[in-house]
């Protein structure tokens, strides 16, 4: 019974982690860098809800969501179009900095507007759901039913629409595809738009669960970036289980180690998956598209 | 290279400017290491405006004989890497030999030897870890040692009838420091602990410690840790529908946590160094700063950091000249029988103060002392 609490409990805080490792995974696929800025879109995703909460316009925490959401996608717009379209010819590293110093501008910005202090939603307490010794709250059920809403449309989008084969045709080769005409920039915007929604939607639901604070994105960036690492970069389907291995092995290390050092086990992933298959679970050799 | 050569003696002029003598510009200066970003910047703001007002109270009585005192603030970003950069910068670049040590004793433990060794002063306002007692000769505070605290939970967690506990602490100095120091007297009074385990700071999620608590299945549990971690905890065993009693720690006592935790922290006990606000100090703190910050809650650990300001404005005053050895002194003399919002703080050889533990709960959303 422990055992089966402790893997329920992997598996939603997998599916947050997967949520925002597909988003990371998607800009990795398209635009060929690991966006460090991408912790700030769940910070500012999450803290976009008290914003829209506050005077003047006032609004209740359910209309308040849309609005966030629809600012970290602006947001994420605007950092492609200002930081990182005029560096897209640059190499790799360049665009990794800018992406880290655009982390830091984000942060700051944050903790300039809403102070450094701890906050949260003005939800009430509520007891969860208990089946036996079992227990699972509202939110921890709606943070696995979005993640398997927004991923199932995904899937959707990139097998069944043009757009979505196109993102996968550009992630595969970026040239050919522009050579064959296809849209790159509503692709560049789609990729931007969807990446930030879910870290949008993912940082909500953790402040829900839990609290806000300037620097909850960049806990959760590197448990991601673990789940990219191990998934394969470039892979939306290694992102999405290599988010749900972590969250279940770093619930259930607590049964082994000592829960003080749960985040041992994103980085130890990281170290294990490049030392022994650098190209993650599921890249197939030589590629890097979205699969 | 004649150029190379005008660059670097122009960048070397201007940090020679910037290295003023602390004195120049008519203002006596003191260096502050505070959190005010990052982990604990949760207690950051609530420090630095308790030594604000007791700053402008000082110069208001007339300074430090005639000039006015003012306190540099040095953000550490709650790391031990920052206070150690930020005291490097109070120590070499502004010539400082008083500084206020940071909060969160790992913190003060990464300066302390610093100071020592650079022969500055150093006071803490919140450190308790028992081992900065052995700091050196040059670190004071004007917190009680967690020695004493230990065997306060101890005799908590005994005195209400728990003879089996779970012991779970905040993975630092202090949290580490304080359940060595709980479990060591707590086993020596008969009692047991079933399991024990840290937990990390700053997590957003404990659902696995308390599942390890809830297997344990005992009746308390010994939680040692800060407001944050406690209304998170506090928050998520309530959802989980785990009912222990929770006995906690002076770091805890603060009516952020009760409003962080809500209905979740009814209930809970702990400990802390009795600070009596019955005093007409306390009632003069009190007054003084709701006219300062009016509708501003007053902080936890508030009332030692106006205390260790208030006391060393009096040493500076006492003292015969504005370096380290003169201040040491004045501030060893000045504290003998010294009695601040926060009692006697008098130091002792090793630079720390006595204290009486009370107990505090939370009631109907507030917290009062445990009768």
């Amino acid at each position: 019974m422990y055992y089966l609490q402790l893997l329920i409990n992997g598996l939603v805080a997998g599916s947050v982690y997967a949520l925002f490792a597909v988003g990371l995974t998607l800009v990795y696929g398209v635009f060929r860098f690991i966006n460090f800025a991408h912790g700030e879109l769940i910070t500012w995703g999450a803290y976009g809800v008290l914003l829209f909460m506050a005077p003047p316009l006032g609004l209740s925490l359910g209309w308040a969501l849309v609005p966030a959401c629809l600012l970290a996608v602006a947001l994420g717009l605007a950092c492609d179009r200002l930081v990182y379209q005029p560096l897209r010819q640059s190499d790799r590293v360049t665009l990794l900095i800018a992406s880290i110093g655009l982390s830091f501008f984000l942060r700051s910005a944050l903790q300039f507007i809403f102070g450094a202090d701890l906050t949260s939603y003005p939800l009430g307490l509520a007891r969860g759901f208990s089946w036996g010794e079992l227990s699972i709250t509202g939110v921890q059920l709606a943070m696995v039913a979005c993640a398997v809403i927004f991923l199932g449309g995904l899937f959707l989008l990139l097998t069944r629409t043009r757009l979505g084969k196109a993102l996968r045709a550009v992630s595969d080769n970026p040239e050919l595809a522009g050579i064959m005409g296809l849209p790159l920039k509503q692709v560049g915007w789609t990729v931007w738009g969807l990446a930030s929604l879910f870290a949008a939607a993912g940082g909500i639901l953790l402040g829900m669960d839990t609290s806000l604070d300037p620097f909850m994105g960049l806990a959760n960036l590197i448990k991601a970036f673990a789940a990219v690492l191990l998934g394969g970069a470039g892979n939306v389907w290694g992102a999405l289980l290599g988010g749900l291995f972590i969250g279940v092995a770093e619930n259930l290390s607590v049964a082994v180690l000592s829960p003080g050092y749960k985040d041992f086990v994103a980085f130890a992933v990281i170290v294990v998956i490049l030392l022994l298959r650098p190209q993650g679970i599921f890249a197939l050799a030589g590629s890097g598209g979205v699969r | 290279m004649k150029r190379f050569a005008t660059s670097v003696c122009a960048a070397l002029l201007a940090v020679a400017l910037c290295a003023v003598p602390a004195l120049a510009g008519g203002e006596v200066l003191v260096g502050a290491i505070t959190p005010l970003s990052g982990k604990i910047s949760v207690y950051g703001e609530g420090f630095m405006r308790a030594m604000q007002l007791a700053q402008d109270e000082v110069n208001a009585a007339g300074g430090i004989k005639g000039k006015p005192m003012k306190i540099l603030f040095e953000d550490n970003g709650s790391t031990a890497q920052g206070s150690v950069s930020a005291i490097q910068k109070l120590i070499t670049v502004h010539k400082l030999p008083v500084i206020f040590g940071p909060a969160a004793s790992s913190n003060f433990l990464a300066v302390c030897p610093i100071a020592q060794r650079n022969k500055v002063v150093l006071i803490g306002a919140e450190s308790a870890a028992a081992s900065i007692s052995k700091c050196g000769s040059y670190v004071f505070r004007v917190f009680p040692s967690d020695l004493l605290q230990g065997k306060g939970v101890a005799q908590l967690a005994k005195g209400l009838g728990y003879d089996q506990v779970v012991l779970t602490y905040v993975n630092n100095d202090w949290g580490v420091g304080l359940a060595e120091v709980f479990s060591k007297d707590y086993q020596a009074a008969g009692g047991k602990i079933v399991d024990q385990f840290p937990h990390a700071a700053g997590a957003s999620d404990y659902r696995s410690e308390l599942l390890r608590i809830k297997k344990a299945g005992v009746k308390a549990v010994v939680n040692l840790t800060y407001i944050k971690e406690a209304a998170t905890m506090l928050k998520q065993a309530y959802q989980m529908g785990l009912k222990v009693q929770w006995l906690m720690g002076s770091a805890s006592k603060s009516p952020k946590m009760v409003q962080l935790a809500g209905k979740a922290a009814e209930g809970v006990i702990g400990t802390y160094p009795v600070v009596s606000q019955d005093t007409p100090q306390y009632r003069v703190y009190k007054a003084a700063w709701q006219k300062k910050y009016p509708g501003k809650k007053l902080p936890i650990f508030g009332e030692y950091n106006y205390d260790m300001v208030k006391l060393t404005a009096k040493a500076l005053n006492l003292a015969t000249a504005y370096n380290a050895d003169a201040i040491r002194q004045a501030l060893i003399k000045a504290s003998q029988g010294y009695i601040g919002v926060t009692g006697d703080k008098s130091f002792d050889a090793n630079g720390d103060v006595k204290a009486t533990y009370g107990r505090w709960t939370v009631k109907n959303g507030k917290i009062v002392d445990y009768k």
